[in-house]
């Protein structure tokens, strides 16, 4: 496979095979830091889960998670939430590199971002919310 | 509600003079200037039976750079007589609000104007009242609010306002503004308000409150000692409940006040007497200047003497440092701050702190017991800096699980660069001194060096602080150096252990993203001469006499973990006993697994308890979770590997077979074998 993408799309079906989000991961480039980050992903989707499900925090179409409608939450939960949203980021952010590195392509970056990206969404169960193509919010 | 005052009467103005040029009266205007307010598109209309039917449609109206558009004021019983106006079943409207039902009386005999606004809000007394008197010299006008609805009032703010503030969306208003005036415009306002119950959000929702009750009073009288436009004011603020989120800063209403003085003029609001109370937190004393029409703030004095620190830091300072090594800390204690900013720029920050203490919520740090008193001044304006002295005393601290005893440091702060000529710190039975220590801002986030020295340490008590396997011996090194650049701790030079009668150097120590969420350490480690006798007898692991040599190149660590090395055990060179037990043995071959033991010379094993070797050698390269054993190098066989090779009287041989086992499976072995007298093994 010469093409990083085509790569890296066959990674993440290999990376979260049988349900949303990111369990069941059975990822070829199994480094300490990608499964160390993978880990603390997974241990946090389960409090991201009630907010992605009521439309407060949707995907972004790069990669990451943004707080959609801060309305869908009581006032004492937004910032608690703008946290987890804080953390996961930095997590997905180190998860792309870390893949990048630990295939000596740093380079490869961006293509990373942006399949994970898709995949995410393509992931996403109905109802939860992601950004389109042209930045607007659509539910799944 | 002052400018909804001011847009009615121009409209009541041009109304009266067309309704006297005749019966039925349209008056347009395009523009109407004046120095307080432009209008365009400016339509009147007086017509039905009696000219009883007053329409007044404006397209737009400025009042002093504040927009409002699309304004229509109509009137079904409009009665004008020589020395009063009366207007009853009017409706006013703004584009996008609802109508609201108006009436007004003027009279220019009485001198009065009376205008009533109902909000249709289902209480039975809910409207507004504005009653006017005036005459020579004096006037004024009072507000009455009863129940006014806060979404109602949204509707009539000018248009900027409108998108640039949160709309309320439920709460009540009750109260009073009370203006007066002479011929020369206003003098004087009172105002006398109670909000309760209100909830407003902008469309993000990050900008939010509900249930809030807030009572303000304030007064602001035209100074009439200065020349020009200027005013006097005071505003006391109560909030007594309610919770307000305002990214990122949440706050939920515990009886927190404000109070402040100042003056006002074209070009600057100043503030003095500043006092804002935050319940649970501390008083905080402000005062400052803010030019205008910019709204920039030029000067600024904050001070404050006892905040709470835990409360402060939960409620005020973490939700700013999400994300940064330090977000997930404990505080308490005591905190004074003072803070000055000058033409536009920070001049002086001083922090004290009395009694505090800092814990990290993972356990990696934390310091207690710290009196400081911490002050800095801004580089002056030619770049020169004025120098300052912190003295901090920390009484006691604790990295990772190690203690450290009292410690005052000495920090010089020049700007944003600190520095630390020398620093004394009591780990266990020893020192950790810092020499030169200095750090700086840079792009890449804060970056520090210093050089240092470790004075022994007991390996005994290090142990014991660390909950590790007993040893004796002592710890201490020299450092010449010691850098992180933002990302990485370097250390050059090496520490030096001495435990078990040998040396062990480690070397070459880097720590990467250290107090990130997994750090990795990268390092050297070379051990000379250690005492098997010693060493075996620690971790009862069968005993063993003689002397070896250990190396572990490219060790690294992930998240305090080995994921990589290459390791090997050599016996060190020179002249020593060299004897085996039978336990030893045993133990060395159930480490390789079942193949390892398969050269032992069985039959002599049960008979002897000491057996002599004349040398032991063994690697372990570690990849991607399994150990890749070799035995001495010099003798290579053709199969397997020679692990201890005899020599004397009862000699012994061990040859191991596995070249590969599984790195957590080896250490769960070591541990069963070194632990089994100890405790139990839990799996």
């Amino acid at each position: 496979m010469r093409n990083p993408v085509y790569r890296f799309i066959f990674l993440m079906l290999l990376f979260s095979v049988s349900s949303p989000g990111y369990t069941q991961a059975n990822i070829e480039i199994d480094t300490p830091a990608i499964s160390s980050l993978r880990q603390s992903m997974q241990q946090r989707h389960s409090q991201l889960q009630p907010y992605y499900e009521r439309g407060a925090v949707g995907l972004t179409r790069d990669g990451l998670v943004a707080m959609r409608d801060a309305n869908a939450l009581p006032l004492a939960a937004r910032q608690p939430v703008n946290a987890l949203i804080a953390a996961e980021n930095q997590d997905r952010n180190a998860l792309y590199r870390e893949i990048a590195r630990a295939n000596s392509h740093p380079e490869w970056e961006a293509d990373i971002r942006a399949t994970f990206g898709q995949r995410w969404i393509d992931l996403a169960r109905p109802g939860w919310w992601y950004q389109a193509a042209n930045g607007s919010w659509v539910r799944k | 509600m002052i400018k909804l005052f001011v847009i009615i009467l121009p409209a009541l103005f041009i109304g009266t003079l067309s309704a006297y040029a005749g019966p039925l009266i349209t008056l347009s205007a395009d523009d109407v200037h004046s120095p307080f307010l432009n209008a365009k598109g400016v339509q009147v209309s007086v017509t039905g039976p009696q000219a009883s039917l007053l329409e007044v449609r404006l397209d737009e109206v400025a009042i002093q750079g504040k927009v409002w558009r699309d304004l229509h004021f109509s009137c079904h019983k409009f009665q004008v007589a020589n020395d009063w106006i009366r207007c009853e079943d009017g409706l006013l409207k703004l584009s996008r609000s609802a109508p609201l039902p108006v009436s007004f009386d003027f009279s220019s005999r009485n001198k009065t104007l009376d205008i009533k606004i109902k909000t249709a809000s289902g209480g039975a007394a809910a409207g507004w009242r504005l009653s006017a008197q005036w005459g020579k010299p004096a006037w004024e006008a009072m507000l009455t609010i009863t129940n006014g609805e806060a979404a109602r009032i949204a509707e009539f703010l000018p248009e900027a306002e409108q998108n640039l503030l949160p709309v309320p969306a439920k709460g009540n208003m009750n109260g009073t503004i009370k203006l007066r005036g002479a011929a020369g415009g206003l003098a004087g306002i009172e105002a006398h308000l109670a909000v309760d119950g209100l909830a407003f959000s902008d469309a993000s929702g990050l900008h939010a409150g509900e249930n809030i009750s807030v009572e303000v009073n304030a007064m602001a009288r035209r100074d009439e000692d200065k020349q020009g436009n200027s005013w006097l004011w005071h505003v006391d603020v109560d909030w007594p409940s309610g919770e307000v989120f305002w990214q990122p800063v949440y706050f939920a209403a515990q009886g927190h006040r404000f109070s402040a003085s100042g003056q006002l003029d074209e070009n600057t609001i100043r503030l003095r007497e500043g006092k804002l109370v935050l319940s649970n937190i501390g008083e905080v004393n402000l005062s400052g200047l803010i030019d205008r029409p910019g709204n920039t703030l030029r000067d600024f004095d904050l001070s404050a003497d006892n905040l709470e620190l835990s409360t402060l830091f939960s409620q005020v300072l973490k939700p700013f440092l999400v994300n940064t090594a330090i977000a997930e800390l404990e505080a308490a204690g005591q905190a004074g701050l003072q803070w000055r900013y000058r033409d536009g720029a920070h001049e002086f920050l001083h922090v004290d702190l009395r009694n505090a203490s800092v814990e990290d919520g993972h356990g990696r740090f934390a310091f207690r017991g710290v009196d400081a008193s911490i002050p800095w001044q801004a580089p002056g304006n030619q770049g020169s800096v004025k120098p300052t002295k912190a003295t901090i005393r920390i009484q006691s601290s604790q990295l990772g699980k190690i203690p450290i005893g009292q410690v005052d440091i000495p920090l010089e702060i020049d700007g944003s660069n600190l520095r630390i000529p020398r620093l004394t710190l009591p780990v266990l039975d020893g020192e950790l001194t810092l020499k030169n220590f200095s750090a700086s801002r840079q792009a890449q986030g804060w970056v520090w060096q210093f050089s240092g020295g470790l004075s022994p340490v007991s390996m005994q008590k290090l142990t014991e602080a660390l909950g590790t396997q007993p040893m004796k011996g002592t710890l201490s090194g020299e450092i010449p150096r010691v850098s992180y650049n933002g990302a990485t701790v370097v250390v050059d030079g090496a520490l030096l252990f001495r435990i078990f009668d040998g040396t062990i150097e480690l070397g070459n120590l880097k720590l990467l993203d250290p107090l990130g969420p997994a750090p990795s350490l990268l390092a050297d480690l070379d051990m000379r001469n250690l005492d098997l006798n010693l060493l075996t007898g620690t971790f009862s692991f069968g005993n063993m006499q003689g002397r070896i040599d250990a190396a572990v190149h490219g060790l690294e660590l992930f998240n305090w973990k080995p994921v990589k090395f290459d390791a090997s055990l050599v016996s060190s060179p020179g002249s020593y006993p060299r004897r085996i037990s039978q336990a030893a043995v045993q133990n060395i071959s159930s480490l390789g697994g079942s193949g390892a033991a398969a050269a032992i010379q069985r039959s002599i094993l049960g008979i002897f308890e000491q057996f002599g070797y004349s040398e032991i050698g063994w690697s372990c390269s570690l990849r991607s979770g399994i150990c890749h054993m070799g035995g001495i190098e010099s003798e290579p066989l053709p199969h397997g590997y020679l692990i201890v090779k005899g020599g004397g009287i009862p000699a012994i041989t061990v040859i191991g077979y596995n070249r590969e086992v599984d790195w957590w499976e080896l250490v769960n072995r070591l541990q069963r074998i070194t632990q089994v007298e100890t405790k139990p093994v839990i799996q």
